[in-house]
């Protein structure tokens, strides 16, 4: 094992003429979606490809194609141009695939040695664990990437941007002709980053196919050879770099004009201020954000991943600690990391992964609906079930949620009418300020633009909404002004009228 | 930072940090005080027939303790190993009164053991029901099974063999019982195993972290299935030597033994979780609770103040177990 990366020159040669890894006429579609469409992408030995596109463009689904995690439903796979049936992560691992994800895996529990033999740990003759070569074997594949991490540190202990270096020496271990590097710059600081480059040019110059997968455009043109970019999981371009400048990359990964799907039916926005957020900073990921929603408005907030809305979204409602800075709900000062305050100022989250934080499954329509505002329902200190059924009745049939009773476990219902019963639990709260982070995830096409009519009507009836969002339609469509972010800042605040797609994505490349 | 930054060589904690980070070091002086205590309060607790006395009874909770705590470590629970201690010393004692051979009937216990871990192994890694349902479940059924089929009445053994005799009151040298004897080596080969071979390891993957386990090509569901087992096995061999203690078949025998075994496996530092702990630890922690046990019975207490303070010390285990993750984590 590893005896080719470890020793140099022993093992067979390299052979650049021969593509490492060639997907053809890839196709993957999921319930009510098509995530890829006959996309082609060939990578060869010894260059750096990067992998680009929009969030939804299909570049996890391709590499967890590659990585075993999905099957394909189309298309045919080669390694150095022998045809390959990758059913799962161990038939990537054998083929010489490694897929280094944005989520690390390693356990967190073991050692940064243990770790890197984890798929297969040496043996001596008895049977037992060669511990020895383990940690030798470590030492020297750390010495082949030209950095050194202590074999016996615990993994959880170490920092990401040393994880990533421990899953690099695990490609190495196991011979690894394609390494696949899934955003990994996305938490490194820029020292970090350059440690990684010039660990991921030595990968390179040891014959493996590196894929760069990203959407930022500045490291992009520092690090790859080769760029493909996938657009609404087709492809698009596969060009080398140097003939690629910021503005032809950019027009690759937009691409598509954009028609207002979604017409407006509310007024102009009001004056008054309904939230004010200040200077506000948390200690993983905002830096010094500051802008105001006003009632009736729709703030769009667009950022790419990991730019920080979701965090932004929930240290704004109280859900997550803040480090510094204020938010102000309706002239009254929100106490931080404290939703009861929050609600109680008129201030909600729609959160973006309904199923974990939003929905109770098991429970049925009425409760779900009801859970904010029980209180209001409350005589004697019990919930009157008539009133309280009877306010969730006139939501139901206010809003057209399909259900057939208010009994049904919400779990039964399609995703956009979950999305309705959790957006009357918010109003029947009275609020102020709503804050709905990626409304449309998991919702049907036809579904969304229900959705859509149903922000719009919010925003009309005079709540001030503050949309997070990493589509681009839905930003452009509805929003009243738009602000952008990168890496958890605030790049740009401008007005719909003004704002273009270049101008966005420009801003939420930084 | 330089290429060749190495990554344990800043941020080191302090040597007293390091060695309390050390779950087996802090029980072991956990031990030493428990010790320590009783030895200058309870008169003859330090002597040798005492000590080989506790050990003795301690080897019924480590032998099965093993096999507790690699359900734990595999991200699982098996708490139907009290009631498996009564229903295999049915096939144990009726085998060797009617075939005088003490092979056959720990054969026939083993394989009882092995069906039972079978069906607890398939339903929770295969069939993907909780282990906790699965294994309470499998606790009813066989429990009930006892009483039907003994009419609560004990079955003596009969055949009376010496070899089996032995198992109870044999001691090595005659200082050691037999029965520590056997925890001992078991205690120390699944502990090799444990750390040093490919499945060991496997163990605590599949329990730190499943899909990195899954990632890396693992069958997690064949390690669980092992595991639940392995844990049938052990929990067979508990029964075959309280079966030559008590001399019969009891429809009552193990009762609650599951939940002694699982108190000290979680305060030997195993996580329920899975992931973390180790056999040591385990063992440690059984000790810790028997001696406990044997000391304040020394002292005169009544078991109702036992089980008091067991149940007190391990919610203060836990919570400061809990507390250094915290402080680990940073968080």
């Amino acid at each position: 094992m590893s005896v080719d990366f470890l020793h140099p020159g022993e093992g067979a040669p390299i052979d650049t003429d021969v593509s490492a890894l060639e997907m053809r006429g890839i196709g993957k579609r999921f319930p009510g979606v098509v995530a890829l469409d006959n996309v082609d992408f060939t990578l060869e030995p010894g260059k750096i490809h990067a992998l680009m596109g929009e969030n939804g463009a299909g570049k996890s689904t391709l590499i967890k194609i590659m990585a075993g995690v999905y099957g394909k439903d189309a298309g045919t796979i080669r390694m150095r141009g022998r045809e390959v049936d990758i059913k799962s992560p161990r038939d990537s691992l054998k083929e010489g695939i490694k897929v280094v994800f944005q989520e690390i895996a390693l356990i967190s529990e073991f050692t940064v040695a243990e770790n890197i033999f984890l798929e297969g740990y040496p043996t001596g003759r008895t049977g037992s664990i060669d511990w020895k070569k383990i940690r030798a074997d470590s030492a020297a594949l750390f010495n082949r990437i030209g950095f050194n991490v202590d074999p016996a540190a615990r993994t959880g202990s170490l920092p990401v941007s040393q994880q990533q270096m421990v899953e690099i020496a695990r490609a190495l271990a196991h011979e690894a002709r394609v390494v696949v590097m899934d955003e990994p710059t996305s938490s490194l600081t820029p020292n970090e980053v350059s440690l990684l480059f010039t660990v991921i040019r030595r990968l390179a110059a040891l014959g493996i196919a590196v894929v760069y997968v990203s959407h930022k455009l500045d490291e992009v043109f520092e690090i790859a050879d080769t760029v493909t970019v996938l657009r609404d999981g087709r492809h698009i371009s596969t060009r080398p770099i140097g003939e690629h400048t910021n503005d032809t990359l950019i027009q690759d990964m937009i691409g598509r004009r954009i028609d207002n799907l979604f017409p407006r039916q509310r007024g102009a926005a009001g004056s008054k201020v309904a939230l004010s957020v200040e200077n506000l900073s948390t200690a993983k990921k905002l830096i010094d954000v500051s802008f105001e929603a006003r009632a009736g408005e729709v703030l769009g907030f667009f950022g790419l991943m990991g730019a920080g809305r979701t965090e932004l979204a929930k240290a704004i409602v109280g859900y997550d600690p803040i480090a510094s800075g204020t938010v102000t709900v309706d002239g009254q000062r929100l106490a931080p990391h404290d939703t009861r305050t929050g609600v109680r100022l008129g201030i909600g989250l729609l959160t973006e992964d309904r199923k974990s934080e939003g929905l109770m499954g098991e429970l049925p329509v009425y409760q779900n609906a009801s859970l904010a505002s029980l209180g209001a329902f409350a005589r004697l200190g019990f919930v009157d079930k008539a009133k309280e059924h009877q306010a969730v009745q006139d939501y139901v049939d206010r809003f057209r949620i399909k259900t057939p009773s208010l009994f049904q476990q919400i779990k039964n219902l399609s995703g956009g009418n979950q999305q309705k019963v959790l957006i009357s639990r918010w109003l029947m709260r009275g609020l102020k300020v709503i804050v709905v982070d990626e409304p449309t995830r998991g919702i049907d096409v036809g579904a969304k633009s229900e959705i859509f009519a149903l922000i719009d009507r919010l925003a009309g009836e005079g709540l001030a909404v503050v949309m997070m969002t990493s589509e681009m339609p839905e930003l452009l469509g509805l929003a009243d002004r738009i602000a952008v972010m990168c890496e958890g800042r605030l790049t740009a605040l401008m007005p719909r009228e003004e704002a273009t797609q270049e101008k966005i994505l420009n801003a939420a490349i930084g | 930072m330089s290429l060749a930054s190495t990554a344990s060589a800043k941020d080191q904690p302090s040597l007293l940090a390091r060695l309390f980070a050390r779950q087996e070091l802090a029980l072991l002086v956990c031990l030493v005080l428990v010790l320590a205590f009783f030895s200058a309060t309870v008169e003859n607790f330090f002597s040798v027939r005492n000590m080989t006395n506790v050990l003795g009874q301690a080897s019924l909770a480590l032998t099965a303790g093993i096999g507790c705590a690699l359900v734990f470590i595999s991200g699982e629970v098996d708490i139907s190993i009290g009631s498996l201690l009564a229903t295999i010393a049915l096939p144990l004692i009726i085998i060797m009164n009617d075939t005088n051979s003490l092979a056959l009937g720990v054969g026939g216990a083993l394989l009882f053991g092995l069906i039972i871990g079978m069906v607890n192994g398939y339903l929770v890694a295969y069939a993907g029901i909780n282990s906790l349902i699965v294994t309470l479940g499998t606790m009813f059924i066989m429990r009930g099974g006892v009483y039907l089929y003994t009419g609560q009445r004990a079955i003596s053994d009969d055949a009376s063999l010496d070899s089996f005799i032995a198992l109870s009151d044999g001691r090595l040298f005659n200082i050691i019982p037999y029965s520590a004897v056997i925890a001992i080596v078991l205690l120390v080969a699944f502990g090799y195993m444990m750390q040093h071979w490919p499945f060991g390891r496997q163990i605590y993957a599949v329990g730190g972290n499943q899909e990195v386990a899954r990632l890396a090509g693992y069958d997690v569901r064949r390690v669980k299935f092992i595991c639940f087992i392995i844990s049938a096995l052990l929990a067979t061999v508990a029964g075959i030597i309280l079966a030559a203690r008590v001399g019969s078949a009891q429809h009552t025998a193990g009762l609650n033994f599951e939940f002694q075994v699982v108190a000290a496996t979680v305060l030997g530092g195993v996580s329920l979780a899975g992931g973390i702990g180790s056999l040591t630890g385990m063992a440690l922690g059984v000790l810790i609770l028997q001696f406990l046990s044997n000391g304040l019975r020394g002292l005169g207490l009544p078991t109702e103040w036992q089980l008091v303070i067991t149940g007190m010390i391990i919610i203060a285990a836990v919570a400061f177990d809990e507390a250094k993750h915290r402080r680990a984590n940073g968080g």
